[in-house]
């Protein structure tokens, strides 16, 4: 077994040749249980849905924040609320469908019920049977509210918070996420569909690959065989202020590219072949739909939500945790409720590129295994980040790791590491 | 019109599902495709949560002739190198045949895949209905569409293949 973590702060460090992250975060017990208390049931805002999955009051769906299940549901006035999905009296799953709707939340261990405000409505049996049993007089049902979290909604992005103290949504994102959340959810969505993967790895693994655009034309053979990514467009990688997000960003051929520049950047590359033609072209051939020219857009937001924009493929992804070695991703696509049935069959066809077979996401997954299976037993040893110089600042290109730095240093500070990377 | 299938389809048909199967447990990726028709012919894989609620969203969606040669390209060619290699064993239970016209059968068949990565032991993939459109050409049957719906409400790992 490794070191427990508290005497652990030797190989947090930034050297001149890099910053390096120990294994052993990815496959470690003890560091899984500090981020469930520390980071999702800590001062954090989690994704747990949008809103147009709850169309009509009553509606609820069953997720879970980290590994803590949680129910998200609209009650009769309409509002939104997030409570744990536990029932106050013995503990059981409140609901074990993954969508419903519902007039109240019913235990189904002693029937117990709970309004869709979360306030509890009937316990069987209260005052007794035939003056028998029965709760005791000072039993008060007011004292059995549901856990309930904190909720913000932003222009229909549902997060939540364990968390009386983290800063507002708002502030938590910074201005240009923000922006980015509202330039995406400008106006009503229509849901396509989910998707969802087990992956055998770290969910950490799946951050950090969020967070690097240095992978993207490399690991992705289909976007530069394709052009629909290379690292010869123009794009940048910023990050919030604190550094815990970061807004990947590629713009449509501002200066275009020519294919002698490609052929020596990719000169070193497996398989990259521009001559490759596809037999149904019609697949890239979408529609520009933002006014700002960009064609790709991977937003990370900590700890669990990647919202992204992949030529016309609107989705967010949804990580849910289960293990030092397993997590889920959640992928929902929607396009927007006025879309013509053009841009609808545009959607379609482009959706192809994401998901658990997607042609420029399948082998994220497989990186995330391929990773955490060959470090197992190195907890010790570290990966280097050093492109773009080993540090987290933002950049006006993709050339680089900074915003994975950026994550670890706040992962360090959320987990109370002593370690350089916390300074 | 709920007509049974001749002698002569049944076999074409059953001749068909064969062949589909098989290309798919050889990873024979031209074979695949070759059970679809030359013209007009789409492939969709897709969960029956979202086929359940209604929405297109699918794992594989090839509705046209040409995304499906561009699949067995994805596949044997862009993809080649980055995934790790598993083999499947695909096992099917008709459960309906129907007349759709000439020469043409609405098809439902069960299916079970089992995956084996390299190096590693057999599982079971997913299960799932396979909802067909069959052609009768000449002596031969080709899938005009293929809907490959599956049970799993979580993939267990990423796929490369088709189911």
């Amino acid at each position: 077994m490794n070191a427990p973590m508290t005497s652990f702060n030797k190989p947090w460090i930034t050297s001149p040749d890099g910053f390096r992250v120990p294994y052993e975060v990815f496959t470690d017990q003890s560091y899984y249980d500090q981020e469930q208390e520390k980071i999702f049931r800590g001062e954090a805002w989690s994704f747990v849905g949008l809103e147009a999955e709850l169309p009509n009051k009553g509606d609820f769906k069953a997720t879970a924040i980290g590994d803590t299940p949680v129910i998200v549901t609209r009650d009769q006035e309409g509002r939104i609320h997030v409570f744990k999905n536990r029932c106050m009296h013995r503990g059981a799953f409140l609901v074990r469908e993954s969508r419903g709707n519902a007039k109240s939340f019913d235990c189904v261990y002693h029937q117990w019920s709970f309004d869709l405000t979360g306030a509890l409505r009937g316990v069987p049996m209260r005052r007794g049977v035939r003056g028998e049993g029965g709760m005791p007089a000072a039993f008060d049902m007011a004292n059995f509210h549901l856990d309930e979290l904190r909720v913000a909604n932003l222009n229909g992005v549902i997060f939540a918070t364990f968390s009386e103290t983290v800063e507002p949504i708002e502030d938590y994102l910074g201005e240009e996420i923000v922006a980015t959340v509202k330039r995406i959810f400008n106006r009503p969505i229509r849901i396509l569909g989910d998707q969802r993967q087990y992956v055998h790895g770290n969910w950490k693994l799946y951050a950090e690959n969020t967070r690097d655009p240095y992978h993207g034309s490399l690991l992705h053979l289909f976007h530069n065989t394709f052009g629909l990514y290379r690292a010869t467009q123009t794009g940048f990688s910023h990050m919030d202020a604190s550094k815990r997000h970061s807004l990947l960003k590629v713009r449509a051929a501002a200066a275009p590219t020519s294919e002698a520049e490609d052929k020596e950047v990719y000169k070193d590359v497996r398989s990259y072949n521009t001559e490759f033609r596809l037999q149904d072209p019609s697949i890239l051939a979408g529609r520009q739909e933002f006014d700002d020219g960009s064609t790709l857009i991977i937003n990370a937001i900590f700890p669990n939500l990647l919202l992204q924009q992949i030529a016309n493929t609107l989705a967010v992804r949804q990580s849910v945790t289960y293990a030092p070695d397993a997590f889920e991703i959640v992928w929902t696509l929607f396009g927007y409720e006025d879309d013509d049935e053009e841009m609808q069959l545009i959607r379609m066809k482009q959706s192809n590129l994401i998901g658990p077979a997607g042609l420029i996401s399948m082998e994220d997954g497989e990186a995330v295994e391929i990773v955490h299976e060959a470090v197992v037993r190195d907890g010790k040893k570290t990966s280097v980040l050093a492109m773009g110089g080993g540090y987290a600042e933002s950049s006006e290109h993709m050339i680089t790791e900074a915003p994975i730095i950026g994550f670890w240093q706040n992962y360090a500070r959320y987990l109370g590491l002593t370690s350089d990377a916390a300074k | 019109m709920n007509q049974a299938a001749s002698a002569a389809h049944s076999t074409a048909i059953n001749t068909l599902q064969a062949a589909y199967l098989s290309a798919l447990d050889q990873g024979d990726m031209a074979g695949w495709a070759a059970t679809f028709a030359q013209e007009d012919a789409s492939y969709y894989c897709i969960s029956a949560e979202n086929d359940r609620r209604g929405f297109p969203l699918a794992l594989m969606y090839d509705d046209c002739r040409g995304r499906i040669d561009d699949r067995v390209s994805f596949v044997t060619k862009v993809w080649v190198g980055t995934y790790q290699p598993y083999r499947t064993r695909h096992f099917i239970q008709p459960l309906s045949c129907t007349a759709a016209g000439s020469n043409q059968y609405n098809v439902t068949t069960s299916f079970m895949i089992m995956m084996t990565p390299e190096g590693g032991a057999t599982k079971i993939l997913t299960s799932g209905e396979y909802r067909d459109l069959i052609e009768i050409q000449g002596d031969k049957a080709v899938f005009r569409s293929r809907r490959a719906v599956y049970d799993a409400d979580v993939l267990p790992r990423y796929i490369v293949f088709p189911f």
